[in-house]
């Protein structure tokens, strides 16, 4: 080590070479090295899945009966079609709720709309179990009227409460971004007020309706706590449902198959898609980036 | 864009319209997979009612859902305490015993009686009210605790079987080095601490509880858990833990069906069921908020069938309620079926209730009490 | 924008107002009051009683383990999480949207299942042991450690993508012309890209701060149950209907809340940027 410090000094830029050739070695391992922390939980939930024995500590042999046998497991197979069916109603509804709602605070005065925008974060950074129990109190209010409300639609409208600040958060900034003279200059051509809205600056902002919808989804899919709270006439989702069987009985490794086929078809999508994309390129040689993914 | 918006709305609408056939409904809160599918199957071709099951994992979940009112539920499946705190609250209706005929043919197990004597002992000499809980539940299943225990470890069993809670409990005079669990439930910790001590379990004063925290430290507990505790029993990483007898029959049912033998899992991995013990049992109620209460008197009926509570006994590690299903399984200890020998093996084993024992099922104590113990748990885990 | 979309927004403030202001007071309301499911309207009256609950030892305790961990946790996650979203940033892989896709994809496996099967692997006799024969985390199960892990690897996408919202909008230009001006990568670095990027540090920072403050599941799992923070004990009040010290301690957790709001408006006047 001494050695080197003292080359260093002396033939600066050969060793600035080496040392960069070393730190781009050690940038890669550090990047495996998070990645495989971010995806050891799955890899493991994976090992579980194609594990033959029932007991989590110790390896048999390769099996795929779990994969088999999840269409058997009917608990599981309602609370699976549960959390999709609230997860694609809620994404989509906040997706496009989201957007308008966005539009619309963006056309209010820039000291209202802070105060809105303030209000807009509390549903993200409040505690969940909080947040579940507020909402099932406000919604028996309901009950009066409606008295068979609690199920799915509580549990979407849940969903929207927490799914919507985020789509608004990702689109607020890019409409900050869209050039102002957009929407005049369409309107000067003769088109009205709400046609130009979405002729025009919806495909502008599209990225980051993109990406609010990404995080909506995120958040919709894995919600245990307000969803525990909000629910009602049998209609649990897969949280709640795992987190019920866990304390007294034993989880059917079909959930950790579940678990697995549902990260692997993501990933085969995604690269399908990319593939696909490339393919599509050629002409298009221009910057990639969240623009592009939502065109 | 509005394409998938449209698919998602349409795809929608038909599975609720499709959800809204005219077949009447049974809505069920129960535990989580604590039912055989096949029962479910069979209840429904026999009556022509759709079961809906809503899960959740503890009495005080049951408790929060059916006082929110958020839904309706039929039929609520509540453990003894959680039972006396509803009647007590007149949360439940009286069963119409017209409508179970059923009920004359089977005989509840022993112990089941001394449970429900034991409930209405507690709440005759707190309220002075007799009430016959019998009126309101009928037993789904029932169990007692033990230590599960890892017998990797040496002289650990002879000690149990000679010491008893003593072990479990003086971590400084047996086996100090031993990994310790407890269930993360306050009320269950305090408890087995009581029955440590030689109290009633359902006993509360300030005092008691002053020494139960120090027990409760001695124990020095390295976990504190739920279906954990078993799992790493099972794998090592635990020596002794404070359980359902059921959460071991589920890990040992598991094992046989890989193909252990018994003594194989026994060696590994054992439970021992002190003579003073805490026992649970599960009854099905009706909550006053029930719609459906004709279908919540079939479905129990169904069950009180000793053929369909063996049927449904087949995949839950719980002790059947009634004598006569309880015999059924016993006689396939002459079956050449090996799981059906198994499963009539460990019943005789780990459920003979005849053995000289004291079983105190808990009760529900004052919210301020509770309150007490919950905290005085924290304090003792965070130290 | 054309003022006529203001009328867009009308359902949206409604929402917000009954679903937001309405609890938040209800709470307050709660924890100093002694309404409870035994009580009658004509008994009930205000006071302070529940307050003794944030002198109890547990309670403290809990606070200072949720500070703690959750400072800890913002702190590793953005030197980690920085690290990544700066190489997806210069990655010549053209498509970010799979990369970020790919950062947030774990996320959408349930948490309960993520969290057990970590504890599953950091204690002593596991399947990974099993498999590889060595202990890959040694024997860090239950321990602060493991928490830790469990926390930072959780929660760190989020930083990844609010950083990197960041870094995508810094010009290029601006970096090639600090190069031009002779600065070396690491100045250009510390001088040029980093301030620029600092709002979506900080956006990062709340989103992974608040979760890992207000969350109950990873270290009740992951510590065995011997780590106790403030969001156990709120589920535990909850869970034993004891609403006004559920409601108190939620009270206090909002004033964090609130706390991280005023800082985020400090950062970006805005308040609009938390993404």
């Amino acid at each position: 080590m001494e050695n080197q410090k003292a080359t260093l000094k002396d033939y600066g830029y050969r060793d600035f070479t080496t040392l960069n050739k070393i730190y781009k070695i050690l940038k890669k391992v550090f990047v495996v090295a998070i990645v495989l922390g971010l995806y050891i939980s799955i890899i493991v939930i994976a090992i579980q899945s194609i594990n033959e024995s029932r007991n989590l500590s110790i390896f048999t042999r390769v099996s795929f009966q779990w994969y088999a046998n999840i269409l058997q497991e009917e608990e599981l197979m309602q609370a699976i079609r549960n959390t999709f069916l609230v997860s694609a109603i809620a994404t989509v509804l906040a997706t496009f709720l989201g957007t308008f709602f966005a539009i619309g605070l963006y056309a209010l005065s820039k000291k209202v709309r802070v105060l809105w925008m303030l209000l807009n974060n509390v549903p993200i950074l409040n505690a969940d179990i909080v947040t579940g129990f507020s909402l099932m109190l406000m919604f028996r209010l309901l009950m009066v009227v409606f008295p068979n409300i609690f199920g799915l639609f509580t549990l979407v409208m849940a969903h929207l409460f927490f799914t919507i600040p985020y789509v608004i958060l990702s689109v607020m900034p890019k409409l900050k971004e869209t050039d102002p003279n957009l929407m005049d200059a369409a309107m000067d051509l003769g088109v009205r007020p709400y046609k130009a809205l979405i002729k025009v600056v919806i495909p502008a902002i599209k990225a980051g309706i993109f990406s609010g919808m990404l995080l909506a989804l995120t958040m919709s899919i894995d919600d245990f706590a307000i969803s525990y709270f909000t629910t009602g006439a049998g209609f649990d989702n897969l949280s709640i449902w795992i987190y019920a069987v866990i304390g007294r009985r034993n989880l059917t490794p079909s959930v950790y198959a579940f678990s697995t086929l549902l990260t692997i078809f993501t990933l085969v999508g995604l690269l399908t898609y990319q593939f696909l994309q490339k393919q599509k390129k050629g002409k298009k040689n221009e910057k990639n980036n969240f623009s592009d993914i939502a065109s | 864009m509005k394409r998938i918006i449209l698919a998602t709305l349409l795809l929608s609408l038909t599975i609720v319209l499709s959800a809204c056939n005219s077949r009447p409904k049974l809505r069920l809160l129960n535990w989580g997979e604590y039912i055989n599918d096949e029962v479910v199957e069979k209840f429904e071709a026999e009556t022509g009612i759709d079961l809906i099951i809503s899960v959740a994992d503890s009495n005080e979940l049951f408790y929060q859902k059916i006082n929110s009112k958020t839904t309706a539920f039929d039929l609520v499946i509540p453990s003894d305490y959680m039972i006396e705190k509803m009647v007590k609250e007149n949360m439940l209706i009286e069963l119409d015993y017209s409508k179970l005929p059923n009920r004359g043919t089977v005989t509840y197990m022993d112990g089941v009686n001394q449970i429900f004597d034991s409930m209405t002992q507690t709440t005759l000499a707190r309220s002075q009210k007799a009430v016959d809980y019998t009126d309101y539940a009928v037993p789904y299943f029932w169990g007692t605790f033990g230590i599960i225990y890892n017998n990797r470890v040496e002289g650990l069993e002879e000690a149990l079987n000679e010491h008893g809670w003593d072990v479990y409990f003086e971590a400084d005079t047996y086996f100090p080095t031993a990994r310790r669990g407890m269930y993360d439930v306050p009320q269950f910790a305090y408890a087995a601490a009581m029955m440590y001590m030689g109290n009633n379990p359902n006993d509360y004063s300030a005092t008691l509880l002053q020494e139960v925290e120090t027990v409760i430290e001695n124990a020095d507990f390295v976990e504190w858990g739920d279906d954990t505790l078993k799992r790493n029993v099972e794998s090592d990483n635990l020596d002794m833990a404070f359980v359902y007898t059921g959460d071991y029959l589920d890990r040992l049912y598991i094992q046989l069906d890989e193909g252990k033998t018994l003594a194989e899992v026994q060696a590994d991995f054992d439970l021992y069921v002190p003579d003073t013990t805490m026992v649970f049992i599960d009854c099905m109620v009706i909550p006053n908020t029930a719609t459906n209460i004709d279908g919540a008197h079939q479905f129990i009926n169904f069950l009180l069938n000793p053929v369909n509570a063996a049927l449904n006994a087949e995949v839950v590690g719980y002790a059947v309620a009634y004598q006569e299903a309880f015999d059924q399984i016993i006689s396939y200890l002459d079956s050449a079926d090996v799981t059906k020998h198994n499963w009539a093996t460990a019943n005789s084993i780990y459920y003979n209730m005849e053995a000289e024992s004291t079983f105190y099922p808990l009760t529900t104590l004052h919210p301020d009490d509770i309150d007490a113990i919950n905290t005085m748990v924290q304090n003792v885990i965070t130290g | 924008m054309n003022k006529e979309f203001k009328v867009l927004a009308v359902p949206y403030k409604v929402w917000l107002s009954i679903l937001v202001f309405i609890p938040i007071l209800a709470m307050l309301f709660i924890s100093f009051s002694n309404l409870s499911s035994s009580v009658s309207v004509g008994e009930l009256t205000l006071s302070l009683a529940h307050f003794k609950l944030l002198w109890e030892s547990s309670t403290i305790i809990a606070f200072r383990n949720s500070l703690i961990f959750a400072v800890a946790t913002t702190l590793i996650s953005f030197v980690l999480g920085y690290f990544i979203a700066y190489e997806i940033k210069l990655s010549k892989f053209k498509n970010k949207f799979i990369l970020l896709t790919f950062v947030i994809l774990p996320m959408w496996s349930n948490l309960i299942l993520r969290t057990e099967s970590l504890a599953n692997i950091m204690s002593e006799n596991n399947i990974l042991k099993n498999i590889l024969g060595f202990n890959l985390f040694g024997n860090i199960s239950g321990t602060w450690m493991a928490v830790l892990f469990g926390l930072v690897f959780t929660y760190m996408p989020f930083m990844i993508l609010s950083v990197y919202t960041a870094l995508e909008k810094i010009d290029f230009a601006l970096e090639e012309a600090a190069l031009d001006l002779g600065l070396r990568p690491i100045k250009k670095f510390w001088k040029v890209v980093f301030p620029l990027s600092f709002k979506g540090v900080v956006t990062g920072a709340i989103m992974v701060f608040l979760p890992t403050l207000a969350g109950f599941a990873i270290p009740k799992i992951l510590s065995r149950g011997r780590i106790v923070f403030i969001g156990n004990i709120i589920e535990q009040k909850f869970i034993y209907t004891n609403y006004n010290h559920g409601a108190l301690l939620a009270v206090v957790i909002l004033f964090f809340i609130l706390g991280s709001i005023l800082l985020i408006t400090k950062f970006d006047k805005e308040g609009e940027t938390l993404l």
